[in-house]
Order: C-alpha cells, then structure tokens, then sequence
C-alpha cells in the first residue's frame, strides 16, 4: 500500500519532469506562446535601407527615400486546423525610419509553429468610413486625406534623377476604401521559427521599384487606377526572414 | 485631519460630473443618420467644440477660425461672397455651405467627398485657400494652450490634446445647431406663430410640386447629388462629383443642399453664382442647361408665372428660424469662466 503510493509520487513527478523536458524543448524548437513580437527589417535587395541614402534599382534609376509609413492592420491567426483568431484593436503606423515603430507586439494570442499569421496592409472600409478614431488611426497622424475621406494606406517619398518633377521627387500616397480602387491588401506569413516569439519579416523596397517605372509613374496621389497598380505589388515587399 | 479633508476634496474635483446634453428634434422627422456614440454629448465637450468653432488659432496664421466662412445670423454660412476666403485673402473654388441639421447629411461637402461628420473639418483645416495647416499642427499648438488644457481636462478628464479629441469635440458642437422652429415648422406643427398666410400657402403648394422632390420636406435637402442644369463656369472648370467618385454619370452633379434659412444664406449655388432667391427661381423656370447628367426632375420645364414666383418665394422666407440664427449658446463664447 505504502509501496504503491510512493511508486505514484514518483511516476507523476517522472511525468512533470518530460513535460518540462517537452515544453522547453518546445519553446526551443517549435514557436508557441501568447504574445509575438513582429520586427521589421527594410533592404533594398540586399543592403540594409536607410533614410537619405542612395540605391540603383533593377531599372538602373539611382533613388533616395525619404519618407516610407504603412499601417498594417487586422491581425489574425489562421490554425492549422482552420480556426481564426482575431485581434481587436491590432492596428500599427509602421514608419520605415523610425526604429520603435518597426517592432510591433502583438499581445494575448496563442499560436503554434505552422499557424498562419493573417493581416491587412492598410485600413479596411469599416474603419475607413467610421469617423474620427484615435491612437495609430487619429487623422493627425498625417495619414488621411482631408479633401476625400480615406486613409493613406502607404506613403513612400523620395527622390530620383529619373523623375522629371520638381526637385527629382517622387511621392506615393496610396489608399482608397471604394471598390473598383480599393487599395487595402492582404498579407499572409505561416510561423515556422519564432524564436523568443520574435517574428523577423524583411520588407524589401527595392521590390516595388525594380517593376514600375519612375520616370512615368511618380506622382500618386489619389486613390484609382495608378493606386491600385502599386498596391498590387506591395504585399511582395513583405517576407518572412526563416 | 487635514490630510483626509484633502484626499476628499481631491476626490470631489475627480468625481465632478459632466453635464449631459440632449440632441432633440421634432418626433415626426426621420432619425439621425450620424450615429452619436463617439461622443460624450456632454456640455463640455460642446463648449470646448464652440470654442474650437470660433478660434482662429485653427489656421496657420491664426487669422480664420470656422466661424468666418460659417456666420451663424446667415445659417452658418458666409454671406455675400460667392466663392469663400481663406488665409490671406486666398480664395477658394465653392460658396461655403450653410451647417444645421448635419446629423441628417449622410456625406459632406458639395462633391460628397467627406464620408462622415467627424471628419469633415479635416477638409477646411488642411486646404491650402482655407486654414491651410494640419491636425497636428493644431494639436501641438493646443498642447501648448493653458486654455485648451483647462477646457480638454473638463470635457475629456485629461489635459492631453490628441487629434480624435479635436474632431469629436468640433462634432459635439456643430452636429447640435439643428433648425427646426421656423414659421414653417410651426404650421406644420399647429403652433403659435404658425399661421400661414393665404399666400403663403399657395407658396407652399407652388413648392411641392415643383421643388419637394429634391429638396424634401423636413429637411429641406436630401442626401442626392444633383446637375441642376447650370452651366459650367470656364474660371473653374468645377465638375463636382464626378472629381470625386471619378464616374462620368456624375459629372456637374453637387450636394442637393438645405433651404433652410435660405432668406440669409446668399449667394446661391456651388459657385455662389446668383445674389438673389428671384435669380435662383428664374434660373429653374428659364435657364436651365441640358446635358446628359441633367437632374430627371429638371427634364421638363417647370413654369410659373410672376404671381407664382413672388408667392414661392413668400412661401422660401418662412423657412427662417429666428431661435436658430439668434441662439446665444451658438455664438462666440464670451469668457464667463477664468481659467
């Protein structure tokens, strides 16, 4: 009786203990947990972008940012069983030259290796026609139109010898709620290595610049057909760094 | 002792409570569209809106404040120029529109081009011919005011100026200037100083046959962009809508806009084109351009005689609510409190 007991005891800290084992070895190997941190790390190609400094393109136009802003917006985990996990309030003015903003940390929700993580590159229609919001939506963020209600879903100026406008520069102000231009596109990442439930995505501007040409399209302004082109290419910037 | 008295009366400063305001209109009209929820629709948080209404520290060089192209003994309109000034004398492209009633107005602007009341004093603040400065200029500068602190802790329980709270609290105040106790409105509702003239009554009558279908009673307005068949002035090239939803079928089509108070709301138009109510009458019966975005309701020609006209506009002059354009709680803030 006594014996047996003590055989119990044993067994069930035996089976503590390879749950331990199994958890760490988890956290080690397979990415679980209930926050994730999201860093994002800008190129071009291979060089890591920085504000003022010059970059030549596939197209061979030499180009300089100085301005690239996006909110990204409306968090979710796909499981791999199919189930989606929404995140209110997941909404991030992500300024490319501004370290702080690149980190962006998603908090209360539980994943595992192989969930996909889902959102929006922009604002969605509801939140675009809902009014004056606050935080990262507050219009004083210099991300709205005024003259027509919207959200500029991604800003991206600079400047290149081969725009023939005024000072070189070129502006990207992209957004637009109403169909046929709406400009708001969708991003998905499967979770393979979180390490520390950090999720590095590199964001390659090169990649937009090497597929349109700067010396026609420079100046986008208004949500329509030269919006939606760019807006296309856009969720391509975005990849998981593994 | 003394410690306890002043944890209390620290606790009766924090535990003030704001002064409910009510939106009321008449029971027989429709419901609002704006949806108030943003809103503390309390009496602070329009007195701060009132103020933010009148101060010219919403424009760059603080020389206009809303209130300059919005009067309110005109309907919140501005009076006598046809196309409405900004900064340094800089002229825009359209007559500012008159403001009551917005709770009612599903878009905003002439074109339509604002989506949502809370929005819409983005448009004036941020254009170059008007305030020409930005949200966040304005929140640095009433950051920096001892007066807005004192006014945005009392509506809001916290000092910190942000955008949202500018545009709610400008909301709070311009979605309560409702008009809706003019001679009109009291015929309608059998009340004192309701009794219409024989002549007015023919007006009436003159008007519901001709104007009600796009400018609907209570209202006065609806929520249609129109061609109401004026021809385009070459100086500005205004297409309206169409620049906006970037649709042919809209091109010439503008905002159907409210006659209420139209008796002080001149000039007339987008453009602000016509001085006078018998130049916007003669332009209906006589003038009217057809293209292929004409209104429907201008297909045929509408004719009145002389007689009919004078008592139309008999009729238009008891669409003025005194209360209205008299209202002191609508007016510039004189200081009553010191801060």
């Amino acid at each position: 009786m006594l014996k047996s007991k003590t055989i119990k005891t044993i067994t069930s800290k035996k089976i503590k203990l390879v749950t331990l084992v199994l958890l760490l070895a988890n956290s080690i190997l397979f990415a679980q947990g209930n926050h994730l941190k999201i860093e994002i790390n800008p190129f071009f190609k291979t060089k890591v972008l920085k504000k003022d400094s010059w970059y030549v393109s596939k197209n061979n136009d030499s180009l300089q940012f100085s301005k690239i802003k996006f909110y990204l917006t409306d968090f979710k985990i796909l499981t791999k069983e199919g189930k989606t996990k929404q995140l209110p309030n997941s909404d991030f003015l992500v300024s490319i030259f501004n370290v702080e903003s690149r980190s962006i940390l998603l908090e209360n929700i539980s994943y595992k290796t192989g969930d996909q993580l889902l959102f929006n590159i922009g604002v969605n229609e509801k939140m675009n026609t809902s009014g004056a919001l606050s935080g990262s939506l507050d219009p004083a963020n210099g991300m709205y139109w005024s003259w027509q209600s919207g959200y500029i879903n991604f800003k991206i100026e600079g400047k290149s010898p081969s725009c023939s406008t005024r000072k070189n520069k070129f502006q990207f102000h992209i957004g637009g709620y109403k169909k046929p231009f709406a400009a708001t596109r969708f991003k998905s990442v499967t979770i393979t290595n979180a390490i520390n439930n950090v999720l590095i995505i590199d964001f390659d501007i090169a990649i937009l610049f090497d597929s349109i040409d700067i010396s026609n399209l420079n100046q986008v302004m208004i949500p329509g057909k030269e919006a939606i082109e760019i807006a296309d290419i856009l969720p391509n910037l975005f990849s998981l760094n593994e | 002792m003394s410690f306890i008295i002043g944890i209390f009366i620290c606790l009766g400063f924090v535990l003030v409570k704001n002064e409910e305001v009510f939106f009321e209109y008449p029971e027989y009209w429709p419901k609002p569209v704006y949806n108030f929820s943003k809103l503390s629709m309390t009496e602070e948080e329009f007195q701060l809106g009132r103020h933010l209404f009148y101060d010219p520290l919403l424009s760059r060089d603080h020389t206009i404040s809303c209130a300059s192209c919005h009067l309110q003994a005109t309907g919140f309109t501005h009076v006598d120029h046809d196309l409405s000034h900004g900064i340094e004398g800089r002229i825009g492209t359209r007559n500012s529109i008159s403001i009551m009633n917005l709770a009612w107005n599903t878009s905003f602007m002439w074109d339509g081009g604002v989506n949502h009341i809370e929005v819409q004093s983005l448009a004036p603040i941020s254009s170059e011919n008007e305030m020409d400065t930005s949200l966040a200029i304005i929140v640095e500068k009433l950051n920096k005011s001892e007066k807005y602190n004192s006014l945005f802790q009392k509506a809001y329980q916290d000092s910190l100026v942000t955008g949202q709270k500018i545009l709610l609290a400008l909301t709070q105040f311009v979605v309560m200037l409702n008009s809706y106790n003019s001679k009109y409105d009291k015929y309608i509702r059998n009340e004192l100083g309701g009794k219409f003239t024989e002549q007015e009554k023919i007006g009436l009558k003159i008007f519901r046959n001709n104007c009600a279908s796009c400018h609907k009673e209570p209202l006065f307005s609806s929520n249609d962009f129109k061609n109401n068949g004026l021809n385009v002035d070459s100086t500005l090239n205004d297409f309206g809508r169409m620049m906006v939803t970037k649709k042919p079928e809209d091109s010439l089509k503008f905002k159907v806009p409210t006659l209420r108070n139209i008796q002080f709301t001149q000039p007339f138009m987008h453009d602000g084109r016509f001085e006078t109510l018998q130049e916007v009458i003669n332009h209906y019966t006589s003038e009217v351009q057809h293209s292929p975005t004409l209104a429907n309701e201008l297909q045929e020609q509408i004719i009145l005689t002389h007689k009919e006209k004078v008592d139309l506009l008999v009729f238009l002059r008891t669409l003025t609510d005194q209360k209205f354009l008299y209202n002191k709680r609508f007016s510039y803030p004189r200081e009553t409190q010191t801060n």
